[in-house]
């Protein structure tokens, strides 16, 4: 179980928390304007990479604030967390640590997933 | 020979001796003994039969990786699977053999054994494929009957506890390079754990005589001085009976502590402990695991790992045969043969399978001496017996078949790294050409491996190792000179499988015992194309039972890459999962089990509802009254009517304080009210309340309720009894991420009010009585309007709404009056009828008045304009949640399912709740071609006051079959029910009885 560090109250274990989702997509605010393609795009339409995520966080059984993280999903290292106010870090000030394109090593599966 | 003691027993306590019994027959062990080890010392051969071919099977290890000897322990809940070589014995321990019928020794499931082509790799898929009907009544049952293990608990209430560690390092093992690595860090500025699977310290020191002296003295003196040490360091505790299950992610470690190892279980107290450890570093240091090698008949009782042999002469004192056979591949097993000796014993031949320059001299000279039947370039080609190793046939000089008579063959293919735990921490291991083994490369955590996990198998050189891979921690400088009993040369000969002479159907050479898997299935397997490992695994079951393969699953990846004409190394390892270890669920429960699962929320008028024969009902976690018996006869059927005929007739009362409420203030609570609901806020009135929807971005209803305007900057709104947090939660979510310019603060007061809803037409004239300082009349009290005054020096509440379609009041009044004022109310009310009612009357009543119910009517898929909610969308509002996807195509779409009522046109028919609305009298049978369905009943209720079976359904374009006839599927027959489509307002559509 991964640790949390939340902006608010520390660290604290990844049960205190509920995931949002990706993170950055801002609810339109035309959006009568906007024609049906569009609105689906951010009602239904999520990123899921292998690798560097902006994501949401809430610390639902802590403080219940929203906050955002950046975290690498092929093997849950949390980059960085910053207030849903502060500004974004830059996909570039991380490295993405997967070498194959899948990340899977030539060797076995599961726990080779990881190959640094 | 038989079993016989070794004096210079270094654990078990030879002055206390324990009575226990296995399948029945009383046995005698000493304290400390496991069951393995205590049988052997009964000369008790065979323990098990196989899973799969229910061939016999004795004890194969001495520890946890134990394939074949797991029993049932009659005394602990019925607990199966324990493994025999673990558990520790007690006085009166009732210890039974598994899978065995009639008995371990007539076992009519061996008939299996001669069925065994049937049972081939891949027999789960292949075999019980058709025809249809015949899984559920023949296999199944007959497979759960002869495959398989013990027998489920018994009357079992788990008593587990949690406990949680916060500390700077985690030891895993106190072997010897665990204890040198603790001892190092002894009353450094680190906070550690060390944890040991066993009841005592020492590992390998223990398990046999190869490490002689530590610093010039025995190896015991050695331990204890170390775990004196320990104990008095300020910085050190030691776990004992505490197995490591799993490293998950950031160094988050669980060990399962057994707090009744070696004793009777006492009941009221806990059981196990789960540690569930945080640690910034963690030091593996759990050792090595012995692996056999396939020969024909490799799983006769009789065979046994060599490492194991020796373990039951060092650590529990049992010499399970004098005179064994030795079969290696490797350096490992001269501890064992010298100890024999030692003993004054005498292997009847020491069978090795390297060639006589890897052998090397010292043990020539020493077999010679010692007058040893020996075999070089030599290996076991099988092994005879009935029920138990009796001849054993070794191949020499290639094709050379010698028999000799022995009742135990000890083996020993060489050794692996215990990977598990590094591997499950994601680090990355390598192939070892020397050790012919993976072993751990790069860690993915701050993992730290020492010792004979690392590969290190010099005991010589452990004290090195540790300094150089801790010497990041500054640990301190500690006097170690490790004397070893023999040669440090490992020097081991890759052999998987030896050649098999014989051909029958009895004959077997096995790769995993466990499951019952076969060197033949794995071939098989590759030929029909599973040449992949991890499908391979599957397909055959290799290494799926609850050893987890720990004794075979690289012997299996020897012999597929030999079958493959791969490398090991490019086959690769499969998955190595948590748990280590089999993990009692009861463990991973704790005391979160049956009323401590989840937390019961009760009303403070739980009591009175008792006291008036409430059945409950489970909302969430609110206990309800479901409805309310009159008399202890009095069915649920009769009841519900009972409680629906007369709210409509007098007054009935129900517990709403289950109810969620959410309390908005803020200076934009208007504005945020306005984008939360579709419902327009801005003109209404104060002190007035609306029926309000929820929506989601995609234009689902989420929840409803009903919101009351205090004024702009003050509303409370009610949710659905179960969606109250995840309402709270969304109202949050877009204050803070979407719109944290509105200042508005959201509050859950669910607690804060318990809520009466009364209705009926005496409703009024009760309330009268009740709040006598109030004015009820219809002018002064008009429908969605509600009045605040003081009750008793609280803030009470009271809103003319209703759920039931009639003249109708709900209360909000502080908790503590509750319980009081449900009595005042019943106080006055007795004289007018009034009527207590549950869920049921509820839902039913609401039905009669068309009146949807979230999670009922709705299931995610509904939007307001499915239900004819158009009244309710603020149109002309800019924006709200979900407003744009109101008009997506697909929500446009005019042949969306739409709410409708359905009436049955024999009125004596019942319609069932769930069943498919279609438009054929008949379905097919049997139905061949999909049915075209129409849409579902989502609400059925036989109406007390209209005397008729009155339902809402969800079909396609509703709206436009008013009149039409349909039918509705029945879960009798094939016949449907004729029904007609209606308004779904059954009662008073024109709202006179709740407005007048
Ligand atoms: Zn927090």
């Amino acid at each position: 179980m991964i640790l949390i560090n939340c902006p608010y109250c520390g660290e604290r274990d990844q049960s205190e928390f509920s995931n949002g989702g990706e993170a950055h997509v801002a609810r339109p605010e035309n959006s009568d304007s906007l024609n049906d393609k569009d609105w689906g795009q951010y009602v239904f339409y999520r990123d899921n990479p292998k690798g560097i995520f902006y994501e949401r966080w809430v610390h639902s059984h802590g403080c219940r604030k929203w906050f955002n993280a950046v975290r690498n999903t092929a093997t849950d290292e949390i980059l960085k967390i910053y207030k849903v106010d502060e500004k974004t870090p830059k996909i570039d000030s991380f490295t993405n640590t997967l070498k194959t394109p899948s990340g899977e090593p030539k060797v076995g599966s599961g726990n080779f997933t990881v190959k640094k | 020979m038989s079993a016989l003691d070794n004096k210079k027993s270094s654990y078990i306590k030879k002055n206390k001796k324990v009575s226990f019994t296995f399948d029945g027959k009383k046995y005698y062990g000493y304290k400390g003994d496991t069951i393995a080890s205590a049988l052997l010392r009964n000369n008790v051969r065979l323990i098990a039969r196989s899973f799969k071919y229910h061939r016999p099977r004795g004890i194969y290890t001495c520890g946890i990786e134990e394939p074949n000897a797991i029993v049932q322990i009659l005394n602990e809940h019925n607990e199966p699977n324990a493994r025999a070589t673990v558990k520790q014995i007690y006085e009166g321990m009732k210890v039974d053999s598994q899978n065995r019928w009639p008995s371990l020794n007539l076992d009519i499931g061996s008939i299996n054994n001669l069925l065994s082509p049937m049972f081939s790799a891949g027999f789960y898929y292949k075999t019980f494929m058709g025809p249809k009907g015949f899984w559920k009544k023949i296999y199944e049952p007959i497979i759960r009957r002869t495959a398989g293990l013990g027998k489920p608990p018994k009357e079992f209430r788990s008593k587990s506890i949690h406990q949680n560690h916060n500390v700077d390092i985690v030891i895993v093992g106190a072997g010897l390079s665990g204890l040198i690595a603790a001892r190092k860090l002894i009353d450094t500025e680190y906070d550690v754990l060390l944890l040991e699977q066993d009841s005592f310290l020492g590992g390998v020191l223990k398990n046999s005589n190869k490490v002689e002296q530590i610093n010039n003295q025995e190896v015991n003196k050695w331990i204890k001085e170390t775990e004196r040490l320990i104990k008095i360091s300020t910085n050190i505790k030691i776990l004992k009976n505490s197995l490591v299950t799993s490293y998950n992610f950031t160094n988050h470690l669980i060990a399962l502590e057994d707090k009744f190892a070696g004793k009777a279980i006492d009941t009221s107290k806990s059981e196990l402990t789960l540690h569930k450890i945080r640690t910034t570093h963690t030091i593996l240091a759990n050792g090595h695991i012995e692996r056999f090698i396939s020969f024909r008949n490799n799983d006769l009782p009789g065979v046994m790992l060599a490492s194991s042999f020796e373990k039951y002469i060092h650590r529990y004192g049992v010499i399970p045969e004098t005179n064994p056979v030795i079969f290696t591949n490797n350096s490992t097993t001269v501890t064992l043969l010298k100890s024999l000796v030692d003993l004054g014993h005498k292997p009847v031949a020491y069978v090795d399978a390297r060639d006589k320059n890897k052998i090397g001299k010292k043990l020539l000279t020493y077999l010679k001496k010692n007058n040893i039947p020996f075999y070089f370039n030599a290996e076991i080609e099988g092994c005879d017996g009935n029920k138990k190793v009796e001849t054993i046939s070794i191949r020499k000089n290639k094709n050379k078949i010698i028999k000799v008579k022995s009742s135990m063959l000890c083996v020993s293919g060489g050794i692996n790294p215990d990977i598990h735990l590094f591997t499950q921490s994601k680090g990355l291991v390598k192939w070892d050409d020397k050790l012919i083994t993976f072993k751990p490369d790069v860690p993915f955590q701050n993992t730290i491996t020492i010792g004979s996990v690392s590969g290190n198998y010099n005991y010589e050189k452990t004290h090195d190792e540790i300094n150089n891979k801790l010497s990041f921690l500054k640990p301190k400088n500690i006097e170690m000179k490790i004397k070893i009993n023999d040669t440090n040369n490992f020097n081991i000969k890759e052999l998987w499988e030896t050649r098999h002479e014989k051909k029958s159907n009895w004959s077997k050479s096995f790769i995993d015992l466990h499951n019952d898997v076969t060197t033949k299935d794995l071939k098989q397997a590759v030929v029909e194309g599973f040449d992949r490992i991890e499908h391979l695994k599957r397909f055959t079951t290799n290494s799926m039972g609850t050893d987890q393969g720990k004794i075979s699953s690289i012997n299996s990846l020897g012999i597929v890459s030999k079958i493959l004409k791969k490398e090991i190394s490019e086959v690769g390892t499969t998955t190595y999962r948590p748990p280590y270890a089999p993990l009692s669920f009861s463990a991973i429960a704790g005391r979160n089990t049956y009323e401590f699962y989840d937390p019961q929320r009760k009303t403070p008028i739980h009591n009175w509802h008792i006291n008036n024969k409430a059945i409950f009902e489970d909302v969430g976690q609110w206990k309800r009254p479901w409805y309310f018996k009159e008399h202890d006869s009095e069915t649920m059927h009769q009841a519900v009517q009972r409680e629906s005929k007369q709210t409509r007739q007098t007054a009935g009362i129900l517990d709403g304080s289950t109810l969620g409420k959410i309390e908005i203030k803020g200076k934009d609570a208007l504005e945020f009210m306005n984008l939360m609901y579709t419902n327009p806020f801005t003109k209404m009135k104060p002190m007035t309340s609306r029926y309000a929807l929820m929506l989601g971005e995609d234009g689902m209803i989420k929840d409803d309720g009903i919101v009351c305007k205090f004024n702009d900057k003050h509303f409370i709104a009610t949710t659905t009894s179960g969606g109250a947090p995840k309402v709270l939660a969304d109202m949050e979510e877009y204050l803070q991420t979407e719109w944290p310019h509105l200042q508005v603060y959201v509050n859950s007061i669910t607690e804060q009010f318990t809520t009466f809803n009364i209705s009926g037409p005496k409703s009024r004239d009760i309330m009268s009585k009740v709040f006598t300082e109030v004015d009820f009349s219809n002018e002064n009290f008009p429908f969605m309007t509600f009045k605040v005054f003081n009750y008793k020096g609280t803030e009470a509440r009271i809103m003319r709404a209703s759920f039931t379609g009639e003249l109708g009041y709900e209360i909000y009044i502080t908790p503590n009056h509750g319980l009081e004022l449900w009595k005042r109310i019943f106080h006055h009310g007795n004289v007018f009828d009034l009527v207590p009612y549950g869920t049921e009357t509820m839902h039913l009543l609401r039905a009669e008045k068309g009146y949807v119910v979230i999670g009922q009517e709705t299931d995610g898929t509904v939007t307001p304009i499915d239900l004819n909610f158009n009244w309710m969308i603020g149109k002309k509002k800019k924006d709200f949640i979900g407003k744009r996807s109101l008009t997506r195509s697909d929500t446009a779409r005019e042949d969306r399912k739409q709410l409708v009522g359905i009436v049955p046109l024999d009125k004596s028919e019942f319609i069932e709740e769930g069943q498919h609305v279609v438009e054929r009298e008949r379905l097919p049978n049997p139905i061949k071609t999909p049915v075209e369905y129409l849409g579902h009943v989502s609400s059925s209720y036989h109406s007390p006051n209209l005397n008729h079976c009155i339902a809402m359904a969800m079909i396609k374009g509703g709206n436009k079959l008013m009149g039409k006839k349909l039918f509705i599927s029945s879960s009798y027959g094939t016949k449907n029910i004729a029904v007609e489509v209606v308004s779904p307002v059954f009662i008073d559509p024109e709202n006179k009885r709740l407005t007048s």
